[in-house]
């Protein structure tokens, strides 16, 4: 325990090497993917616009796919099924289109019904959904402005509460990399992001803000026990928060992976952005502000 | 310790989170428990239809039918069935909940019913089913009062048509767009498209010039009853039957004027079946040619304010037609009195969900929830190995989905995929913020429980209020339609600090001391 302190103490400085290199790597990366894509991240159709068909019963959704990819561009099919029987229940398919009129969203039902030999009804042996493309686009910007303002507004509030500018900033720093890291762990794995993906970038903030307040405040306004003691005591409740959320999140991604698309992607995101919110709470913030400590003393 | 127990007694806050879990699940069952009722719930009435008139009303439980008594659907048909085998009229006797109706009929009641809802908890389209579209005009950008009359209009459209169960909202967004929504909860035949794209421009031409137009500048009344409105014939064809309906306008003077300007100067053509002008009154429904009507001789350069405008409907069967010709005439009608809109509608987003997959859904929402709280129980138990601690938050997490669920069904929100998330959300915030409780409490420092509490809630706060900041530009953006997420994560975290958060405190006060 001793040694390990003296550990702690002599290489607190040097840990941070790894976040920072993380996301300094993180921002190239961000960057060189910005200047490719124009974007910070693949959209799916709910952000692009288009057209998405759940048609009931056993398909082949591979054939489906192959079909389609023949007669549309970007197509995209994927299978839901139960949960115990692993029976499949349904086909998604995701077709990217201008807009919603009744031209467009003939001709695509007509070459589905083409392929199944039986005509679809909405809301009876199908589901379907459209937006148009310049309203999605309009949808993604505004997401982007809700994150932004978000983040801006948590900013404001975790200054309110510390009043002094390198712990309350090394809260926001660390908030800043677990949302880049997590962007550009999602991006290297090519996952198509929709509506509900930014709504899981939100709840990161609050989940990963929730911890660097609680380290802080230990920090800053208690004056019991050694620095160290204090770092070790917040690091225990934090890391209790923070495994049994992802723990909690894991399990219930394991749930519902075959069933809905978009829960899926709002846990993988949280998984993701909790992962990292281990290291930048315990790492980059601790490490921060312990050196902020030690210098005021 | 046994002394120590009995004086464990219950806390006001304790209290208090017992007293709005009770309201909470009151609120999500009713009194008595909706899943106590027995019968089936009225889900729509065909308007003008005999039950109608009679007094069957959506949201009615139909609980007897002629003495026996509905318990479920499967109840229901049984009742119904064999009864209308013959053409003739018969008598059947509904009771509802509050009331009593006689029906004399050769039919089955114009009704759709379903199951009672077991609880409160309303779903939104995503999970129950339905259909939704938002609309803006093209290549307009309209104002708030623009969307306001647009979205007045529809309803009254909407009413005409006798679709009473359709939701119109004017919604905007963060960039200060405004569209119409319109929704339609549940299963359902009508077609939101072709609602909606027949945007209803009416106009009555003769050759290219326009005559009159929908709506109070040209159109002063509208007979809608009596002698000048009405189905007068119906015939057979080849095909199956025409109906055909008349009812008058009146025009306004400016109107009446410019139809005795554009006739004065058409020829009289002399038929076998009477002397008409040489050009027809053409009528126009969206830029459909509706009807042609002859002009009589006697009309021609006259200033006449009254016009019978006729139409006609088809079907198979004798009363196909009529009825299609009675709606026709209605439509018409209405556009004629509303008026068209002055810009084309465009659908810029439309889903027509169907409720099998919304079920599913929620089974696996009740297990991915049950497997996290599991999972959290066991991390509980392994850290602090205190029975009574763990049991204190496992209750305190359940108590808040059960004020969420409860106050979302009080305030009638409808429950869709984001507020699920926001659930989600909310649970785990609570369940990390009642872990910085435990811990806070259990810190070997010299101050007493109350103030390591205090202590606790400083974090708790703060935390709280970062949240809030982050929600607020959610409940905008993106036309509201994922307002859910904020909606329940702001009940369920705020809740959480007025009500299960302090409760959970002096129960780890109690357990602690």
């Amino acid at each position: 325990m001793e040694q390990s302190k003296n550990w702690y103490d002599k290489n607190y400085k040097l840990l941070l090497v790894i976040p920072l290199v993380l996301l300094l790597s993180s921002i190239v990366y961000m960057g060189i993917f910005y200047s490719n894509n124009q974007d910070f991240l693949y959209k799916d159709i709910s952000l692009t616009g288009g057209i998405s068909i759940t048609i009931f019963g056993e398909i082949n959704y591979l054939d489906l796919e192959q079909f389609l990819s023949e007669k549309l561009q970007e197509v995209n099919t994927r299978e839901i099924s139960d949960l115990i029987t692993r029976e499949q229940k349904a086909v998604i398919i995701e077709i990217k289109t201008e807009g919603c009129n009744e031209l467009e969203v003939k001709q695509t039902k007509t070459i589905l019904e083409d392929y199944l030999g039986y005509e679809l009804v909405d809301g009876d042996n199908s589901s379907f959904e459209c937006t148009g493309s310049s309203l999605s686009e309009s949808f993604y910007k505004q997401l982007l402005i809700a994150i932004l303002f978000a983040f801006f507004f948590m900013a404001i509030v975790v200054f309110i509460i510390f009043r002094t500018f390198v712990p309350s900033t090394a809260v926001i720093l660390s908030a800043l990399a677990d949302i880049l890291m997590t962007l550009t762990l999602i991006n290297l794995f090519g996952m198509k992001m929709s509506s509900a993906g930014i709504i899981a970038l939100l709840m990161l903030i609050g989940y990963s803000v929730d911890t660097d307040i609680l380290l802080t405040t230990r920090m800053l306004k208690r004056y019991e026990g050694s620095l160290n003691k204090r770092i070790l005591g917040a690091f225990k409740t934090g890391i209790t928060m923070t495994l049994t959320s992802l723990l909690a999140i894991v399990m219930a991604l394991l749930v519902v992976k075959s069933f809905s698309p978009v829960l899926t992607q709002i846990f993988t995101i949280l998984s993701i952005g909790l992962g990292f919110d281990i290291l930048n709470t315990w790492i980059t913030n601790a490490s921060i502000l312990k050196w902020y400590m030690e210098k005021k003393k | 310790m046994v002394y120590g127990e009995e004086k464990m007694k219950l806390t006001w806050k304790i209290w208090l989170l017992i007293i709005v879990v009770g309201f909470s699940l009151l609120s999500m069952f009713g009194m008595p428990p909706t899943f106590l009722e027995k019968g089936v719930l009225i889900t729509s009435v065909e308007t003008n239809s005999t039950a109608f008139e009679q007094g069957l009303r959506q949201g009615q439980i139909i609980t007897n039918i002629d003495g026996t008594q509905i318990k479920n659907l499967e109840s229901f048909s049984n009742a119904l069935q064999g009864k209308f085998n013959s053409n003739e009229n018969i008598k059947i006797i509904i009771q509802t909940k509050n009331s009593e109706v006689i029906l004399y009929s050769n039919h089955v009641p114009n009704i759709t019913v379903a199951e009672i809802p077991k609880t409160n908890i309303k779903t939104g389209l995503d999970l129950a089913g339905g259909s939704r579209a938002l609309v803006q005009a093209v290549n307009k950008k309209l104002s708030s009062t623009e969307i306001n009359d647009l979205v007045d209009i529809t309803r009254n459209r909407f009413n005409e048509f006798g679709l009473s169960d359709i939701n119109v909202l004017p919604v905007s967004d963060l960039t200060g767009n405004h569209f119409m929504l319109v929704e339609i909860a549940g299963a359902t035949k009508t077609d939101l498209v072709e609602l909606i794209s027949k945007q209803g421009k009416f106009e009555a031409k003769i050759g290219n010039e326009t005559v009159f137009i929908g709506g109070e500048r040209d159109i002063a009344s509208v007979a809608r009853s009596g002698q000048d409105s009405g189905i007068y014939s119906c015939d057979q064809s080849q095909e199956g039957y025409f109906c055909n309906f008349r009812f008058t306008i009146f025009l306004s003077e400016e109107a009446a004027k410019r139809h005795a300007e554009i006739t004065e100067d058409l020829e009289v053509n002399v038929t076998s079946q009477g002397s008409y002008l040489s050009e027809k009154l053409d009528l126009f429904l969206d830029d459909k040619l509706v009807d042609s009507l002859s002009i009589g001789e006697g009309l021609k350069g006259r200033v006449t304010t009254q016009i019978s405008i006729s139409g006609s409907g088809s079907g198979i069967t004798r009363n196909e037609a009529y009825d299609d010709a009675a709606t026709s005439m209605h439509k018409l009608q209405t556009i004629l009195i509303t008026g068209s809109l002055p810009y084309k509608l465009e659908i810029v987003k439309l889903d027509t969900i169907s409720p099998v997959l919304g079920k599913e859904f929620i089974k696996s929402i009740f297990l991915a929830g049950l497997a996290a709280l599991l999972m959290v129980s066991i991390i509980i138990f392994i850290r602090y190995k205190k029975f009574k601690s763990s049991i204190a938050l496992l209750i305190t997490s359940v108590s808040e989905i059960i004020i969420i669920l409860g106050i979302a069904s009080f305030i009638k929100w409808n429950l869709d995929l984001p507020s699920i998330a926001g659930i989600i959300a909310t649970i785990g915030i609570g369940i990390d913020q009642q872990i910085i409780i435990l811990d806070e409490a259990r810190q070997s420092t010299s101050l007493s429980i109350k103030q390591k509490l205090k202590k606790a809630f400083t974090i708790i706060l703060g935390a709280y209020f970062t949240a809030v900041v982050a929600l607020i530009p959610l409940l905008w953006a993106g036309a509201g339609l994922l307002k859910g997420f904020a909606i329940t994560t702001l009940i369920g975290i705020t809740s959480g600090v007025l009500i299960t958060r302090p409760a959970f405190a002096d129960m780890v006060k109690r357990i602690e001391e």
